[in-house]
């Protein structure tokens, strides 16, 4: 089993030699003077005038949260529409459960308007 | 004898990344390194020939649970600084949880060596042998209760978010498009007349 997935690991040895390869490329070859106003943040010939690191709205998490949820629903999908012939009907009943469970959460926060964004 | 190297290859970057994620100053760094050390457990899995369970592990939580991660890192809002101090008041009981974590892999280690029938290593799947559709045949089938309560789970779990985060923000101006639309003359324009007679909209 292990044979087919040759090419992923030759597929990830070439990407990530060809990354190390150019970042040392980049260091041996590069010069390299470092002065302070060299790495110092540019920005549009002013001063910086905050941090980086600033609040995020708390919609976002939501917005995340609910894609990780739906993006279990679908990984649970995956083995029974291979398995289909072997489950049988009882495996698409239990499936239309399953579904109709999270479909009850998904019309809950279509009404409650968590999809909006006002 | 590939396999065994593969497995060192891949077990020595979960190992550098697990440190990352714990010793990089840059919460986002250390959320990226978290990132590698999930991948690198994928590829441990597919070594197992688990193949469903390292992709949905690179799917699920290299995919939707690292990005939350990041959105989590971003939005607290960190100070570094802060957070350095930190270090030393919460050592002990770091401690204990690295001295509990050392007992348990030396338990498993112990137990392995006393040669126990049940811990046998299994043989390599034959040749066409799916574990995605093994899997399938039984959770739908024998453990289709368990199966059901996972999706009552992931209900609470939306209900939960939607409580938690989302709030009406009073006062705010939202265009309704629908009402713009049915909007009509009558509602807008008024006739005034004014005293040379003549009518004018307002």
């Amino acid at each position: 089993m292990l044979a087919t997935y040759a090419p992923v690991l030759i597929f990830m040895v070439i990407s990530g030699g060809l990354g190390l390869v150019l970042l040392f490329i980049g260091l041996a070859l590069g010069k390299g003077q470092k002065d302070p106003e060299k790495t110092s943040p540019y920005e549009c010939g002013f001063e910086a005038f905050e941090d980086t690191r600033m609040r995020f709205d708390v919609r976002y998490y939501l917005v995340a949260i609910l894609f990780i949820i739906f993006d279990l629903e679908i990984a649970f999908l995956f083995p029974w529409a291979i398995s289909l012939d072997q489950v049988g009907l009882f495996g698409l009943v239990a499936m239309g459960i399953f579904l109709a469970i999270l479909v009850v959460g998904f019309v809950y926060e279509w009404r409650k308007g968590a999809l909006e964004w006002d | 004898m590939v396999t065994t190297l593969l497995f060192y290859a891949f077990a020595s970057v979960l190992i550098i990344a697990a440190v990352g994620v714990i010793a990089s100053k840059n919460p986002v760094h250390s959320a990226l390194f978290l990132v590698l050390a999930f991948f690198e457990s994928a590829m441990l899995w597919l070594l197992m020939e688990a193949e469903f369970l390292a992709v949905v592990l690179v799917l699920v939580y290299v995919g939707a649970v690292m990005v939350l991660f990041l959105f989590v890192v971003m939005m607290l809002d960190i100070n570094v600084e802060r957070m350095r101090d930190g270090y030393t008041r919460y050592l002990p009981l770091g401690l204990v949880v690295a001295l509990v974590v050392i007992l348990e892999i030396g338990h498993v280690i112990w137990y392995r060596s006393q040669n126990l029938p049940f811990l046998t290593v299994p043989e390599p799947n034959p040749e066409g042998y799916s574990n995605t559709r093994e899997l399938g045949s039984v959770l739908y089938t024998e453990y289709v209760y368990a199966f059901e309560l996972a999706s009552v789970v992931l209900l609470l779990a939306i209900v939960a978010a939607i409580t938690l985060t989302m709030r009406k923000r009073p006062g705010l101006k939202v265009q309704d498009v629908a009402k713009q639309v049915a909007v009509n003359r009558d509602d807008r324009v008024r006739l005034v007349k004014d005293d040379a007679g003549t009518e004018t909209e307002t």
